[in-house]
């Protein structure tokens, strides 16, 4: 509880003058001769119990009546916010969650975040103005607001497709707040969501130890916006490319449990065409591909992929954008043989817009070139010329599979190596034990479908050694697939060769989808020029770039960095998306935030079926007003002592005069 | 008149209502009052049988000649009344919250009607009692006794406890029987004493009547603030809220007054309650009118 006029608080002392009055009386009595004591006596005797009592409660109920005329004057301000246990505030710092996850409507058809600035702007103006600074998520800006009142109406308080690092904003406020006197607060109003809270980030250390420690620290309350809402649904488009006349798009759809098995309308917009469907999908996350035709004529070209209104629109659209269907170039480095051959063949299948050309370690340094998707070498791993060529290729993004190399070498490639070739026993296979289902080339793919990897059986092997993710291991536990990242691009190493003297790689169950999956990646980077997501280094318009937005949420045709659409640049078109983590449902229960705040001053408001009054803070000196009416009432009732008429002697006595 | 509590018109105005006794009195002159005994009076009273020694002058010639006996004619016998005020001038008696103390009002009444009943040719005795038995004159029908009566009454100061009680129980043994008591008392004290007193005096055949007297401000008991009540008598303190206390107050004084009503009534005591601050006429008016019904009956 706050009061607006604190200094009337002193008339609290002024509860103590009944009671004053009360003993000063009963010192400053009256002396008189008195005849008829022996009803004096019985009278003393007689008051006793519920009438004594009864005093004590006038007395209590006068001192009550002035205490709440006085909490009353003092205007108290109480808070779902700053609850009642607060004085006054010189200073606060709000940081607002902008993410898209705020704009799910609550039962009151508000977002969120409109909820949210409604409860701060009233707390704020019933707080007496304190010095309100804004540090809102998108922007990680921080800028002093002069009335709370304008809260709801600023651009930097608006709706936004960003995700949330509320770490960092948290450090920005306590760093703020470092170099300010006087009572401080940090208001964080959030719906918590996990990916935006980021509760296993090492900041969270700093951040307990910073506002832990001294005494002045802020105390930080936390605005719980995770009201319950009515049936969402999210899309995503994971990837897209062009193949020929078709624009093949994997799509990710994530939905709450309360409807996660009715149907969805899902609108297709290209060019400014809209087709509409109906799909049916079944549990909370659901995956496929869509296929989209274009026209021939169309080099290039944008859309965008829409779910029917649910309780958030702001992640009901995923964007895309394509351009001219592009040949995907592999190129295989091996001696000629077996093994190059079906490398080349699972790189390029026929019929496929595909190229893999041959070349022999020799000639690598030579071929290898950036325009590749990607690069098998089958071959002792590369050196000198070739090594630093591939180097330039896997840090500008290119992906590389190297398989056993067959021969026996010692060669090393930024420490990775092979272990001299073993042999099965006699009459037995190394076999593929167990490989990563959810990550990798081994994945299983968008239907949940598994690779059938499980088939790869081999008579010799090579270990690959050095630091490097496993992906798969042979059945005595030993590696047999593992992964490098370089920088922007990726080196992966196989521990066979499609070599029937080697292993029935070839047979295509895992090769071709490994492959294709490794030239897919290598060639993203091709198509991820096209793509991006807010907060992404592409996605910040360059100060020499005339960038347009040319369709958005509602086709606001605005350059608001922090919404999705597809924007128009003198480099062409790129398609803008929500953050992934954005999509991501999980978020912190009170007991995280507890923990997570551990050792700080700090209260957790949960907002949660609370959103109907969506005013956060009110004066409530009407409710004292109205105590001290009871209690002055009350007193006045106890004071009515009806006293029993005189009915004995009532004629008897004369009347006076 | 040189005594400030006798009002020399009210006595005027009042000097035509005789003082009547309710019962037959035993006097030692002839007087105005009924006596038990056969008298010389023109009220026919009864007749009787003539037997030796009779005077004959009061034989009935005229019932001997219808009936040839000889009757005797018996007249009723007047005779003056004996009345003894007894006044209580305990401690308690000298409370007076406005005007007059309890005890200068007793003083006035027992004044006026000792003047009265003297004037009428009735004796009139005092007795003052506060502890003890203080003073004691005995009834006499002088006009010369008033002033020892006025001036008894003029130098008594209360003081002390309460015992009128044992005062009551003293007067009753000495006083002549059929006598008048006038008894003047806030009656403070346990009625249960008082209560044995009475039926003492109304054992000996004494017309006893009560004045209870008391102040208002010991009826109303309405202060403000809080008091350090003094008794007045054994100057023992009690301070007290009267506010919060006023509820037993009139309770226990209405339960008081209950009990000395009926102890009255079951005694057969002309019991007057009255505080100092009513009129003396129509008081004594009443009082005396009353009895002059009572009389006739």
């Amino acid at each position: 509880m706050h009061f607006l006029s604190p200094s009337l608080l002193w008339f609290l002392l002024a509860a103590a003058v009944p009671v004053v009055i009360h003993l000063v009386n009963r010192r400053r009595h009256k002396t008189i001769e008195w005849a008829a004591m022996q009803f004096l006596l019985s009278a003393t005797r007689q008051y006793r119990g519920e009438k004594k009592l009864r005093h004590i409660v006038i007395l209590t109920c006068r001192a009550l009546g002035i205490t709440a005329f006085a909490i009353a004057a003092a205007r108290p301000v109480v808070s779902e916010i700053i609850g009642w246990g607060s004085g006054s505030i010189n200073t606060v710092v709000l940081i607002l969650d902008r993410s898209a996850s705020m704009e799910i409507k609550t039962a009151s058809n508000q977002s969120r975040r409109d909820s949210a600035l409604e409860k701060i702007s009233t707390s704020i103006k019933n707080l007496g103005n304190p010095r309100l600074m804004l540090v809102d998520s998108a922007s990680g800006e921080l800028q002093e607001i002069s009335s709370p009142e304008l809260l709801p109406t600023l651009s930097s308080t608006a709706p936004t497709d960003t995700a949330a690092d509320i770490p960092a904003l948290l450090n920005r406020a306590i760093a703020f707040l470092s170099d300010v006197t006087g009572r401080s607060e940090i208001w964080i109003a959030s719906d918590l969501q996990a990916s935006n809270w980021l509760p296993s980030d090492d900041r969270w250390n700093t951040i307990r130890s910073t506002i832990a420690t001294p005494p002045e620290a802020p105390t930080i309350r936390v605005l719980s916006m995770n009201n319950p809402s009515g049936p969402n649904a999210a899309i995503r488009i994971t990837e897209s490319r062009r193949a020929g006349d078709e624009l093949l798009l994997d799509v990710e759809i994530h939905r709450d449990t309360a409807n996660k098995d009715a149907p969805l309308s899902l609108t297709t917009h290209l060019n400014g065409s809209n087709t509409s469907e109906n799909i049916a999908t079944t549990g909370k996350l659901a995956r496929f591909q869509k296929r989209i035709a274009l026209p021939n004529s169309q080099s290039k070209g944008h859309g965008w992929l829409s779910l029917g209104a649910d309780a958030n629109t702001r992640d009901n659209t995923a964007y895309f954008v394509y351009g001219p269907s592009r040949k995907a170039v592999s190129l295989v480095v091996a001696a000629p043989g077996e093994s190059a051959n079906y490398l080349a063949l699972a790189a390029a299948p026929p019929g496929m817009n595909m190229e893999a050309p041959i070349a022999s370690p020799d000639q690598a340094a030579q071929k290898i070139s950036p325009e590749l998707a990607a690069v098998l070498w089958a071959a002792p791993l590369p050196e000198g010329a070739a090594a630093e060529a591939m180097r330039r290729f896997l840090v500008s993004g290119g992906h590389v599979c190297f398989f056993a190399p067959v021969t026996q070498s010692r060669n090393t490639f930024n420490n990775l190596g092979w272990s001299p070739t073993t042999m099965a026993p006699a009459g037995k296979f190394f076999i593929l034990k167990e490989w990563n289902r959810s990550d990798g080339p081994l994945r299983d793919g968008l239907d949940g479908s598994p690779v059938a990897a499980q088939r790869l059986k081999a008579l010799r092997r090579q270990i690959p050694e050095g630091d490097a993710t496993t992906l798969a291991r042979w059945e005595d536990g030993e590696p047999a697939f593992v992964r490098r990242i370089f920088d922007h691009g990726t080196a992966w190493l196989l521990g066979t060769v499609p070599d029937y003297s080697w292993s029935n790689l070839g047979d295509a169950d895992a090769l071709l989808p490994l492959v294709q999956r490794i030239i897919d990646e290598g060639n993203d980077r091709f198509q991820n020029s096209l793509s991006t997501t807010i907060g992404a280094e592409n996605a910040r318009p360059q100060n020499s770039q005339a960038r347009i937005r040319i369709h958005g949420p509602g086709d606001e045709l605005t350059a608001d960095v922090f919404l999705a659409g597809v924007e128009k640049s003198d480099n062409g078109l790129l398609a803008i998306n929500r953050p992934v983590i954005e999509d991501a449902a999980e978020s912190l229960n009170n007991g995280a935030i507890n923990s997570l705040l551990e050792g700080t001053r700090h209260t957790l408001l949960d907002q949660a079926g609370n959103d109907s009054d969506g005013k956060g803070s009110a004066e409530a000196w009407r409710l004292f007003l109205f105590a001290m009416l009871f209690f002055l009432i009350a007193e006045a009732l106890l004071c009515l002592n009806p006293k029993a008429p005189c009915t004995v002697h009532a004629t008897s006595i004369p009347k006076r005069g | 008149m040189k005594y400030d509590f006798i009002d020399s018109p009210l006595l005027a105005r009042l000097s035509s209502l005789p003082v009547e006794a309710r019962i037959a009195m035993t006097g030692n002159m002839a007087g105005r009052h009924r006596s038990p005994h056969r008298g010389s009076s023109v009220e026919f009273a009864e007749y009787r049988k003539y037997v030796p020694g009779d005077d004959t002058r009061r034989l009935d010639w005229k019932a001997f000649a219808r009936s040839d006996r000889f009757y005797i004619k018996e007249y009723e016998a007047d005779t003056n009344m004996r009345a003894i005020f007894v006044v209580d001038a305990s401690g308690s008696m000298d409370f007076q919250s406005d005007g007059e103390s309890k005890f200068e009002f007793a003083r006035r009444i027992a004044a006026s009607l000792a003047y009265l009943l003297v004037n009428q040719g009735d004796a009139a005795g005092l007795s003052v009692c506060a502890e003890k038995l203080q003073l004691e004159i005995p009834p006499s029908r002088r006009a010369a006794h008033l002033e020892r009566i006025f001036s008894a009454l003029d130098s008594i100061a209360p003081a002390g406890e309460t015992g009128l009680a044992s005062a009551l129980h003293a007067i009753a043994s000495k006083a002549p029987r059929r006598s008048f008591v006038v008894i003047l008392s806030d009656l403070l004290a346990d009625t249960a004493p008082l209560a044995n007193a009475l039926r003492h005096l109304q054992q000996q055949k004494h017309d006893v009547s009560v004045f209870h007297v008391m102040d208002r401000a010991e009826i109303d008991f309405n202060f403000e603030r809080p008091h350090r009540f003094v008794d007045m008598e054994t100057k023992t303190t009690i301070v007290a809220e009267p506010e919060l206390i006023a509820e037993e107050y009139q309770r226990a004084l209405n339960s008081f007054l209950t009990s000395v009503r009926r102890e009255c009534a079951e005694s057969h005591c002309d019991y007057r309650f009255i505080t100092t601050d009513s009129p003396l006429e129509p008081l004594l008016r009443d009082f005396l009118t009353a009895r002059g019904v009572k009389a006739k009956h």
